[in-house]
């Protein structure tokens, strides 16, 4: 049985190295044309090129965001753009526009296309239509149920992608043009002001709100290998380091456990906490197990917390020294319990006892953000470039 | 160009002297009306009114469950005169195409009809008709009639919708806030102090701008570009009917009669993006 796909977004080049140590299976990226992040870092055709590089000596894969809804004015040189990305070594774009996925079918046929979300594909006849067009996979609607995605899989048998975890949109994908309306932004051209999380005055009462909860689908993915869905999808590609380390390699350890037959309630228990602590807002599963209802939005207004678990970036270990060299992320001190994880899943906790500026002077706390500090630590884990440090507790 | 009306109540004969399309939104499969009509009804009003081009409006998002039903509907519609089925999923051509039918579509995918390379993909598809999202210039209008032979359909009046969730977000909100509330909720955005109309059915939750989109002033334009159809939406229009009167013999007076682009300037100066682009990269 083929392994189900684990695909991570990545805002840049080092978010794609490692997401991809961190165990992801696929990335999607965003190019500096076309894609729905219009304000994100963006890769350029030679960071794709890197990027794709990269991935396949890891035996690993690279998609593209081609998914805007495009104006006629996007049309000019959209055909030059794809072929470039083709010579990068591109394994697959992902595709709103029917034109845009006839054109690279009849161009590039050894290229995958992956049908955007965008489409808000909710059924199978959609599916089948698409399916006809030459699309290789389908990223459903996240509207649908596990119900509807068995059945869509049983109808056609076309390899689908299904949404795990991340933020939701309010409005069906591409049914919304509210950040048009109220900032002139173009929401389905990657400008999107995410106004669904604005609080409107209603005239003698509350203030109308309607922002969703994130997603968070970790205790169902079993259920989703189980029916035969080809691909996890993680929302965010313009999420930080540690929150990519952190989601990706916790999925990574649900699947692999999963099949393992490892994955007991107490582990998966450890494991959503893992992702809670990473989480900005309150997640739930939306219309995976019926009708997203009351409890599946805020009711006032903005809900995002700030994350200070984040303490630092590996960036080597001296095993003689017994010295992890890292980039500070957020304020700690000496006697604070912290967690060291590796990509390869790896970790240990300890206390702080010892911490070096740049210059090996002994510190009592690390108060600033980017530079560069020391901490003593004895173990024999491998510890390499892009372990994350996080706070445990104070 | 013909006027095509959505009509916001029942009373047909009131529309018909002057309307000369109708856009009737089909009971369970349209979202956004203010009033939907049965299979049967519809069948009804094609049998009365000969002389009338009607369409009929599914532009719901479709489940695995309502597929039978749509595929029942199309085979009825396919029996009746009907000039059209404005769609926004994509099982209706997938039927369309399987079942052969002759049944004319209209791609209706509100805010995703921006281009002429998609319009004419979907006319190669055997889609005759495209109603252009409201999100796009006067002058990318005029572009999609030259270089696209899909027949286009241009909205020009109405309280613009703005967005569908699959929500129930006006039950939510009453829920939370504790009150018995209604289907529709006015809402202030507070930095632009524009308002919106929240509106619950069945299918989900809309979104309309309280603000009337007033295309009069480019009628003229879309008459001579070719357009096939200008689209009033009755809800919230006053005087309507006047509106409609007026506007058909504008159009068979070849748009010259200055004195209805005047007249019509008291529906407000709002041309939603017909002289304005939108904007999507925000910074360097």
């Amino acid at each position: 049985m083929k392994r189900i796909e684990l695909l991570s977004p990545a805002g840049d080049i080092e978010r794609l190295k490692v997401t991809l140590l961190y165990g992801a299976d696929a990335v999607y990226i965003g190019g500096e044309k076309y894609g729905l992040r219009a304000n994100a870092t963006n890769f350029t055709i030679e960071e794709i090129r890197e990027g794709c590089r990269f991935a396949h000596k890891l035996g690993k894969k690279v998609y593209l965001t081609l998914n805007i809804v495009f104006h006629n004015e996007d049309m000019d040189g959209v055909e030059e753009y794809i072929q470039s990305v083709v010579d990068s070594g591109i394994d697959a774009f992902i595709v709103s526009d029917p034109f845009i996925i006839s054109y690279i079918k009849t161009n590039f046929p050894s290229v995958e296309v992956h049908l955007s979300t965008q489409d808000s594909t909710t059924n199978y006849k959609a599916v089948e239509y698409f399916q006809k067009q030459g699309v290789d996979r389908v990223v459903l609607a996240r509207e649908v149920s596990l119900k509807e995605i068995s059945e869509i899989i049983k109808h056609t048998g076309i390899d689908i992608e299904v949404f795990i975890h991340g933020a939701m949109c309010t409005c069906y994908s591409g049914r919304c043009a509210l950040s048009n309306y109220v900032t002139n932004r173009d929401a389905n051209r990657g400008g999107c002001a995410q106004v669904c999380r604005f609080s409107f005055e209603v005239d003698g009462k509350k203030d109308f709100t309607f922002a969703t909860k994130d997603n968070n689908l970790a205790r169902y993915i079993g259920d989703l290998i189980d029916i035969g869905v080809t691909s996890l999808k993680v929302e965010g590609r313009m999420r930080s380091l540690y929150y990519l380390a952190t989601v990706i390699g916790t999925y990574r350890e649900i699947i692999d456990r999963y099949y393992a037959n490892t994955l007991t309630e107490d582990v998966l228990k450890v494991l959503e906490e893992r992702l809670a602590r990473v989480a900005n807002r309150a997640v739930s599963t939306h219309y995976l197990l019926k009708e997203a209802d009351y409890d599946d939005q805020y009711y006032t207004g903005r809900n995002e917390a700030s994350n200070q678990d984040y303490l630092g970036q590996v960036i080597s270990y001296d095993k003689e020294k017994k010295l992890v060299k890292f980039y500070e992320r957020n304020y700690f001190s000496v006697g604070d319990m912290v967690e060291l994880f590796t990509p390869s899943g790896e970790r240990v906790s300890f206390q702080v006892e010892k911490l070096y500026d740049e210059d090996f002077n002994l510190l009592d706390v690390a108060r600033h953000p980017d530079n560069i500090y020391y901490i003593y630590l004895d173990t024999d884990i491998d510890i390499v470039a892009y372990s994350m440090i996080r706070l445990l507790h104070h | 160009m013909k006027v095509l009306v959505e009509v916001a109540s029942k009373n047909i004969s009131d529309y018909v002297n002057d309307a000369q399309a109708l856009l009737l939104g089909l009971e369970k499969f349209s979202v956004l009306n203010t009033v939907t009509f049965s299979l049967d009804e519809v069948q009804e009003i094609i049998k009365m009114y000969p002389n009338v081009d009607v369409f009929v409006k599914m532009d719901k998002n479709i489940f695995n469950e309502e597929l039978g039903e749509v595929k029942d509907i199309l085979c009825r519609l396919e029996q009746m005169a009907v000039c059209g089925v404005f769609f926004y999923d994509l099982s209706l051509l997938e039927l369309k195409q399987e079942l052969n039918l002759s049944l004319d579509l209209v791609w209706s995918q509100t805010h995703m009809v921006t281009n002429f390379r998609t319009c004419q993909y979907y006319f190669d598809e055997g889609v005759r008709y495209a109603l252009l999202s409201k999100e796009i210039t006067l002058d990318e209008i005029l572009e999609i009639c030259k270089k696209s032979s899909i027949q286009t359909i241009v909205e020009v009046v109405s309280l613009p919708s703005v967005g569908f969730s699959r929500r129930k977000l006006l039950r939510n909100y009453y829920h939370d806030a504790l009150d018995k509330g209604e289907s529709i909720l006015s809402v202030k955005e507070k930095i632009t102090g524009k308002h919106y109309l929240v509106k619950e059915e069945g299918a989900g939750t809309g979104f309309l701008l309280d603000e009337v989109l007033n295309g009069t002033s480019v009628i003229s334009s879309l008459f001579h570009a070719g357009v096939s159809y200008i689209l009033f939406r009755e809800e919230g229009i006053d005087n309507f009917l006047e509106l409609i009167s007026d506007t058909r013999k504008y159009i068979a007076d070849d748009c010259s009669d200055q004195h209805y682009v005047e007249k019509y300037k008291k529906l407000g100066d709002s041309t939603g993006f017909f002289f304005k682009k939108t904007i999507y990269r925000v910074k360097k």
